[in-house]
């Protein structure tokens, strides 16, 4: 297939051959039990340079206790696929973890916008869609998926898909190319020890990254009997063969809400979106990251029981969440 | 005089051009808002679906802002799926309508949502990017952009083309591979509405805000829209409009808040 148009981004790609390669000599197919802290888990699955995925949004069950982990542990030159980020995309820059950002939505903020212009982070646009699909391929085991997507625009110029005439119609079509995350970070309702996990609610592309990432770190509200999946197997999200690291971590989504357990907090989130200039960056960094020891201590000293428990009385839409 | 904001304005009149019985894609943010307000006062079988797949969501009332896959915006949705599914069910033509913003349009319906000035590594100013942005404009039938009417949004040349309109004019976007017979349907400002010509697929003057002249709305524009014989006079926000918005769905006055305008009743 002829290549009509070649976008100009810098891509991250991994041929399918050598990730099955990956997967069948890293991958544990016993089920052993994953349960570890957060500090745990984030050192042993997230190196500097990595490429790093994540679910869902960050107000919405976003894994915000473990960006604060990678944060604090201070990983370098990160690659972060931004797909409905909005203030983490802005604290892992600000922490000097982030250095390339593949742009789904990259909101919100003025922190963020001044980067991306002051050259301290390249981005490479896509689109949301896009990025699904390229997880999709990912999880597929195959190099690329066609898109009907991005065709004629600078979005497409400036990603790194190409356009080729299709074999079928003889129409030009998009080609995305896979994506397999280093590491994708996902916040469930409910995990077992080994890794089988349980999201409620709608999701971007759980159980696609999880497929196609090297290593899966799950966060989890609530940790349940191996057994409660086996009596009920279609609610299954992603199963524990995919999973390296389960750790518990109730109120893991905070500032932002898990469905049916506790509401986001937008006092803290409008605190993260007033963030202007680096020293204010620095100080909320310092504050609620850097002088913190974990979740637990962050929990503990900075949000305090009376606020979780507000949050969690406020959460009333249960229907649909079990 | 019926007094109201420019965001307002916007919302009520998205509503209107709303179907019911059909689908629509809907965008975060204020077209969150014009779905509301589509629902209870015109369209109330109008289905919606978000791009992170949540189908047929009836949203609870007042609008939770920022968290658009949280419980009450997503409430007693058909389906939950994920983004994935979602632009599947447009990409396979199910989809009648989309809605989304734009910080800069040209007269073929282009849209700008990623950078303005500088160059593409050192943007004078940076915004989200597409978001679902893109897919919406390629996949759904028609698709209605949401802007702030202000002269210098309408350029000849955008500074970066993040979603499509026609592209280069009639044929465009069939000759890049997009779906056949897609494309923007309306545009609605602050001021007016714009349609599209069916022979050039050029930005058409159809309405402006009673008591504004044409002249008024299209002043320092970079390009001239085409204008109908008729451009119609557009009713200014209902009581009933604003009682709903104001009251019902954004009694906050997060999304709803804006640049004063005033109308004849």
């Amino acid at each position: 297939m002829e290549t009509i148009l070649q976008g100009t981004a810098e891509i991250r790609f991994t041929h399918p051959d050598a990730f099955r390669e990956w997967v069948r000599e890293h991958k544990r197919r016993e089920m052993v039990e994953k349960l570890m802290t957060e500090g745990e888990a984030v050192s042993r699955c997230v190196a500097d340079g990595d490429y790093i995925a994540y679910d869902f949004s960050s107000l919405t069950r976003g894994p915000q206790a473990l960006v604060r982990e990678i944060i604090r542990q201070r990983r370098r030159d990160l690659w972060i696929c931004a797909e409905f980020t909005l203030h983490e995309s802005a604290l892992l820059v600000g922490g000097g973890c982030a250095s390339r950002i593949d742009v789904g939505f990259l909101g919100y903020g003025n922190y963020i916008g001044r980067a991306v212009s002051d050259g301290r982070v390249r981005v490479f646009d896509w689109t949301n869609g896009a990025l699904a699909s390229r997880m999709l391929a990912g999880a597929r085991g195959v190099p690329f998926m066609p898109v009907r997507t991005l065709l004629g625009t600078d979005t497409l110029r400036h990603s790194g898909a190409r356009v080729v005439h299709d074999p079928f119609t003889g129409d030009p079509v998009c080609l995305v190319p896979a994506l397999n995350p280093d590491v994708f970070l996902v916040h469930v309702h409910q995990a077992d020890v080994f890794g089988n996990a349980r999201i409620f609610g709608t999701n971007l592309f759980a159980l696609e990254a999880a497929t196609a990432a090297r290593k899966v770190i799950l966060a989890a509200e609530e940790i349940v009997d191996p057994l409660e999946f086996r009596k009920d197997p279609a609610r299954t999200t992603i199963p524990y063969f995919l999973v390296d690291a389960v750790v518990h971590l109730p109120f893991g989504a905070y500032p932002g809400g898990v469905q049916a357990r506790y509401e986001l907090d937008l006092e803290h989130i409008d605190k993260v979106n007033a963030i202007q200039s680096e020293e204010q960056m620095q100080a909320y960094l310092a504050e609620f990251i850097y002088g913190v020891q974990d979740h637990a201590d962050f929990l503990n000293r900075k949000v305090g029981w009376h606020r979780l428990q507000d949050l969690a009385r406020r959460a009333t839409i249960r229907e649909g969440y079990h | 005089m019926i007094e109201f904001t420019d965001t307002e304005f916007m919302i009520c009149t998205a509503a209107r051009l709303l179907e019911d019985r059909k689908t629509v894609f809907v965008g975060w943010g204020m077209p969150q808002l014009v779905a509301m307000l589509a629902e209870r006062l015109y369209t109330p079988s109008l289905v919606q679906i978000f791009e992170f797949g949540a189908i047929g969501p009836q949203s609870l009332i007042p609008f939770v802002r920022g968290t658009m896959g949280g419980p009450s915006n997503v409430y007693r949705s058909l389906q939950w799926s994920n983004m994935n599914w979602a632009f599947a069910y447009a990409g396979t033509g199910y989809v009648d309508y989309g809605m989304i913003g734009a910080a800069q349009i040209d007269t073929f319906g282009n849209v700008n949502s990623t950078l303005l000035g500088g160059t593409y590594e050192r943007p004078a100013r940076r915004f989200p990017g597409s978001g679902g942005g893109n897919e919406v404009a390629s996949l759904c039938w028609r698709t209605i952009l949401v802007m702030k009417h202000e002269p210098r949004r309408f350029v000849e040349r955008l500074d970066f083309m993040t979603s499509p309109g026609y592209l280069d004019g009639p044929g465009g976007r069939e000759k890049v591979g997009l779906p056949r017979g897609t494309g923007p349907w309306r545009v609605v400002t602050s001021k007016a509405l714009f349609g599209f010509e069916e022979e050039t697929k050029r930005l058409t003057l159809l309405g402006v805000l009673k008591g504004l002249s044409v002249p008024e709305v299209l002043d320092g524009m970079e390009f001239r829209p085409l204008a109908t014989d008729l451009v119609e006079e557009i009713a200014p926000p209902a009581d009933e409009e604003l009682r709903v918005l104001r009251e019902q769905i954004d009694p906050s006055g997060i999304v709803i808040r804006g640049e004063k305008m005033r109308a004849a009743r």
